[in-house]
């Protein structure tokens, strides 16, 4: 983990060596380019698809039969807002929105809970407990959302905000994740609060959380990617258009396509719409995501 | 089936557990409870509307679903209630949230069923038959007779019909003109589209003959051209059918199918790819396309030639008919009185011989009742658009009272269908033609018999 | 550790822990429990309902399609799990040796685990869209004849590479920070005894990085089993003609396009079973090649 944050030291240490290999200087210098170019091309490569996704999304129709075609066009307003408008996108990317968010906060306090009984308190069968919800890993939605159907629509939540947050609000990654952070809390810092008579309450929200800021950041960064990205369950229990996330409303707006109504650039202007989100979040906050990744494989 | 005693239990437990607060009691309950209630037909339950205006569930793309959308905005101009037309997709799409739509007690107040999957919707015991809905001075009499033949069950109206079709074939008269071939003589068997194509492709005007959507309602549209039933039982309409049926004229198509392929002059657009092969055409990659009358309207506007439609090309001499089904509205049983009146109203609003018009001219699905066909011929509408009579001629040519014309009525149709559609490319890609054609046979058979059996 | 357990009540404790038991029994346990007592019944649209005991199984096993799926399932996992490994610890490596930049990179390199799976595959099919796509008049020139709508090998390909695609980011950020804890001394050690980049990846790296591997070679069998869902649903339908019709998808069209519930259910069994299987595994290699410390 500490890996990541060790750049610069790394750095100093690189150049100090080249400093010191002068004599080699072309071979190295030859070798850096050649890494920089083999890695532009690689990064390239995984970016055109997306690069020709967002350059269609601008175009009219978005027939692009050649690469001499992948040139911007000038409908960037005008299909953008079709979509969000005409198509209901900006209601998807709300409920998608408003799913993702509700999941965030519901799992975050679930699992900080969750995790604070089993790391602080004297409880009997806590392995047990542990293995109760870590055994839940093996239950994904896709072994159980036949069932998982009948329940929901047997509560009556279908095409309702409930039915798309409730089920995911237990969170084994998350408890897991929770648990190894606090347990790499110094045990000192928490005796002393045992000394000092702070309940459990207050003992989370003092010292428990904002000690865990960065993780609990990388965590919700990862949920809140998970949650935007769910596409089988609410392709299942939801089927009021209105209550659709974007998901669904992509494919959605694919088989308008199919069938010969809408143009690809708008297709790709939705698909540029639904990745967005996720996005900024990776990108703003890849470092605390990147820890708390790390501390799950442990 | 309603009435057996444990899915009233179990129907009875379902209305108990709405709300968040039983979630803990099904936990419980629910292991020791019947498994009946988790298939959720159950009988005459109660169904909430999806929501406060009437929903419509439909499977009409694009331009098609504009002029449902007018449709629901000139009725409520005129009855003052409101309606949504939801696009779902595609049938299949529309029968999935049909059949889970039951399961959550949510659903549509009118369900676009294609007629393939009638049965399904049947099935569910959930149906209210729209006579009963229908305001009392309606007149069923004024559907075609072909029409109603496969929409009435039981002597009652089950479904609306509403958009009805059948496959046609689509010639580019332009490519055929260049091509040398005489656009006014199209091909009338798939020998002749064979040499059709060879021609085509041979003076390099297209880079292939034909192509359809490898979807099963073309298949069955050979069979019943050629006379000849899908499976035993009249297609399911006289009992339970117990064996999918591969006569020598299947035999006959699947090898024609094959050498098509093998020799360039079809392209595959791809499973329920109705959408491509439309835009092969469009494009003029293909000269000739299968596809459902449905589409004369965007065809005529969409391509920059000359297009013909003309009856659907047959394996042998033989032209029975075509298959008769389309797709109708089903409403669910379970809501209030009050809501079926004004379903009643929006129905008998879109069965009214001007919208009708309006819907078969903007779309090229065929008039389904004797006065909308009146009015269209008060107006000389088919001499100015022979293109749009063209299924039309072609179902009032068929013979009806043939069973082979009588759309499949299967419980597992879309086992059938699904294995139709994949065994099709298997058949076309593989050398031992027979083999294949009988493993597709004993494929749907084991469907059929797993179902019925 | 014992010396964090500051509290005692148990009834706070219960408090804390109810919200999420309670969760996971209703919304996991419970539906996993009803699917494996269904699985035991004939259950189908149309049909009365049936116990039949083990013969949705003993289906499911004498079924020529079904085998025939879970060795495609297989081989699709495999294919998957090497692509997409190979890859990425490539990627990673490169990132690893690069001196300026590096931060920039790692993020070019990993965002694609931002990609919404349904995104990923309708880009993808516009990309080599028969007809249509940008890559399919390049690809012709090359002599590959993009039928992938109709080509069930070619299907298969193009599913395959989309979901290796979407996954790259994911295994990047596992393998660097495996990689970056690699102690500097040993890449030293490897410079000076001139052991070129890729031989230093592959025998001095790799070794080290198993268990990070291990891990991701897992959560990477579970994505092709179950992740690929949307990419199957989108993309092909599981056609043409079950060429790409993997487990889960299959498992979807027995329920909701066959409304064959008491099949489903058996199906799902299975499916549990084999992630059952994946965990299990899991568990036991990350129990000996990494110091558990719970």
């Amino acid at each position: 983990m500490l890996g990541l944050i060790q750049y610069p030291a790394r750095l100093l240490r690189a150049t100090k060596r080249q400093t010191a290999a002068l004599a080699l200087p072309d071979r190295r210098d030859l070798e850096t380019i050649g890494l920089h170019l083999l890695l532009v091309g690689s990064v390239l490569l995984i970016v055109f698809p997306i690069l020709v996704a967002a350059i269609v999304s601008t175009k009219q129709t978005g027939i692009v039969t050649s690469l001499a075609d992948l040139v911007p066009g000038g409908h960037v307003v005008e299909n953008y807002r079709t979509v969000l408008v005409d198509y209901q996108f900006g209601r998807f990317m709300w409920n998608s929105f408003l799913m993702a968010t509700v999941i965030v906060i519901g799992k975050l306090a679930l699992s900080i809970f969750a995790a604070t009984a089993i790391v602080y308190y004297d409880l009997p069968y806590k392995d047990l407990l542990f293995l109760f919800i870590l055994f839940t890993l093996l239950l994904p939605v896709p072994v159980r959302f036949i069932p998982l159907f009948q329940l929901v629509a047997d509560m009556g939540w279908t095409n309702s905000m409930l039915a798309i947050t409730v089920p995911y609000l237990a969170s084994a990654t998350t408890v897991f994740i929770l648990r190894q952070h606090f347990l790499s809390i110094p045990s000192s810092i928490v005796e002393t609060a045992k000394l000092d008579g702070v309940g459990p309450l207050k003992f989370m929200a003092f010292v428990l959380l904002p000690m865990s800021k960065g993780i609990l950041v990388g965590v919700s960064v990862i949920m809140f990617v998970f949650a935007w990205n769910q596409y089988l369950w609410p392709l299942v229990i939801i089927n009021a258009e209105a209550d659709q996330v974007a998901q669904v409303g992509l494919a959605l707006l694919e088989g308008d396509v199919v069938g010969g109504e809408v143009s690809w650039s708008l297709v790709m202007a939705g698909s540029m719409l639904t990745l967005l989100p996720p996005l900024l979040l990776l990108i703003l906050f890849r470092k605390p995501l990147l820890r708390a990744f790390v501390i799950q494989q442990k | 089936m309603g009435s057996d005693e444990p899915y009233d239990r179990c129907v009875s437990r379902r209305r108990a557990l709405k709300g968040a607060g039983a979630a803990v009691t099904a936990g419980v309950v629910g292991l020791s409870g019947c498994v009946g209630d988790d298939g959720g037909d159950s009988g005459s339950g109660s169904v909430d509307p999806l929501a406060d205006e009437l929903t419509v569930w439909h499977a009409m793309g694009g331009q098609l679903g504009e002029t449902l959308d007018q449709i629901a905005a000139d009725f409520q101009d005129e009855a003052d209630i409101e309606v949504t037309m939801q696009f779902q997709d595609s049938y299949e799409d529309v029968l999935q949230n049909t059949i889970s739509g039951f399961d959550s007690g949510e659903m549509a107040d009118m369900l676009q069923v294609d007629s393939l999957f009638a049965q399904q919707v049947l099935d569910t015991g959930e149906i209210r038959p729209v006579e009963t809905i229908l305001p009392d001075d309606f007149d069923t009499d004024d559907f075609l007779d072909n029409v109603t033949d496969f929409f009435v069950i039981d002597d009652e109206l089950a479904s609306m019909p509403f958009n009805n079709s059948n496959a046609i074939m689509y010639i580019n008269r332009d490519a055929f003109a260049e091509a040398g071939l005489d656009p006014d003589d199209p091909p009338s068997t798939i020998a002749d589209v064979r040499a059709a194509s060879e021609t085509l492709v041979g003076e390099g005007v297209t880079d292939y003959g034909i192509t359809w959507p490898n979807h099963v309602w073309f298949v069955e549209h050979w069979y019943s051209l050629e006379g000849e039933l899908m499976t035993d039982a009249e297609n399911g309409h006289t009992g339970d059918p117990s064996q999918f049926r591969a006569p020598d004229a299947v035999t006959d198509l699947y090898d024609w199918w094959r050498g098509m392929e093998e020799d360039g002059l079809y392209t595959n657009p791809g499973i329920e790819a109705w959408g491509e092969a439309t835009s092969l055409f469009v494009e003029g990659n293909c000269a000739m396309l299968l596809t459902s009358t449905a589409s004369v309207a965007g065809l005529i506007a969409d391509s920059e030639f000359e297009v013909d439609a003309v009856p659907y090309p047959t394996i042998s001499e033989t032209r029975v008919g075509p298959v008769i089904g389309g797709a109708s509205f089903y409403v669910p049983e379970g809501f209030s009185e009050d809501r079926y009146d004004e379903i009643g109203q929006l129905l008998e609003f879109m069965a009214d011989p001007s919208v009708q018009v309006d819907w078969h001219k903007g779309t090229g699905y065929y008039p389904i009742t004797e006065s909308s066909l009146e009015e269209l011929r008060s107006e000389n509408w088919f001499e100015e658009n022979p293109n749009y009579e063209t299924a039309l001629n072609q179902l009032r040519n068929g013979d009806a009272s043939d069973p082979a014309t009588k759309r499949i009525l299967l419980g597992p149709a879309r086992q059938v269908q699904t294995t139709v559609q994949d065994q099709s490319v298997d058949i076309i890609g593989s050398s031992d033609l027979e083999g294949s054609i009988d493993d597709m046979q004993e494929q749907a058979t084991a469907e059929l018999e797993d179902y019925y059996g | 550790m014992s010396s964090r357990e500051i509290y005692t009540d148990r009834r706070t404790a219960g408090l804390l822990l109810l919200p999420t038991i309670l969760v996971s029994l209703v919304f996991l346990y419970y539906p996993a429990a009803r699917a494996a007592r269904r699985a035991l019944y004939s259950s189908q649209l149309g049909l009365d309902d049936e116990f039949v005991g083990f013969e949705n199984f003993a289906e499911l096993l004498t079924s020529g399609g079904y085998r025939s799926r879970l060795l495609l399932t297989v081989g699709f996992a495999a294919v998957v799990v090497a692509g997409v490994m190979a890859v990425a610890l490539l990627l990673t490596f490169l990132v690893h040796e690069v001196g300026t930049g590096k931060s920039i990179y790692l993020v070019a390199a990993i965002w694609p685990y931002a990609l919404p799976p349904a995104v990923a595959a309708l880009v993808f099919i516009f990309l080599v869209h028969p007809t249509l796509g940008v890559l399919s008049g390049p690809l012709a020139t090359l002599g590959v004849d993009l039928d992938w709508f109709a080509d069930g090998r070619q299907a298969f390909v193009v599913v395959t590479v989309a979901a290796i695609w979407k996954q790259i980011g994911y295994n990047v950020i596992f393998m660097i920070a495996s990689m970056n804890n690699i102690p500097e001394t040993l890449t030293e050690t490897a410079r000076l005894d001139g052991v070129g980049r890729l031989r230093r990846l592959l025998w001095v790296y790799v070794p080290i990085m198993t268990p990070t591997l291990f891990f991701l070679v897992i959560l990477n069998t579970i994505y092709a089993f179950f992740g690929t869902f949307a990419f199957i649903d989108i993309m092909t339908g599981g056609g043409p003609s079950g060429a790409t019709n993997i487990l889960i998808f299959d498992l979807y069209q027995e329920a909701f396009d066959f409304f064959n519930w008491g099949l489903a259910s058996a199906k799902s069994v299975v499916l549990f079973a084999v992630v059952g299987v994946l965990m299990y595994v899991q568990f036991r290699l990350t129990d000996k090649y990494s110091h558990y410390g719970a």
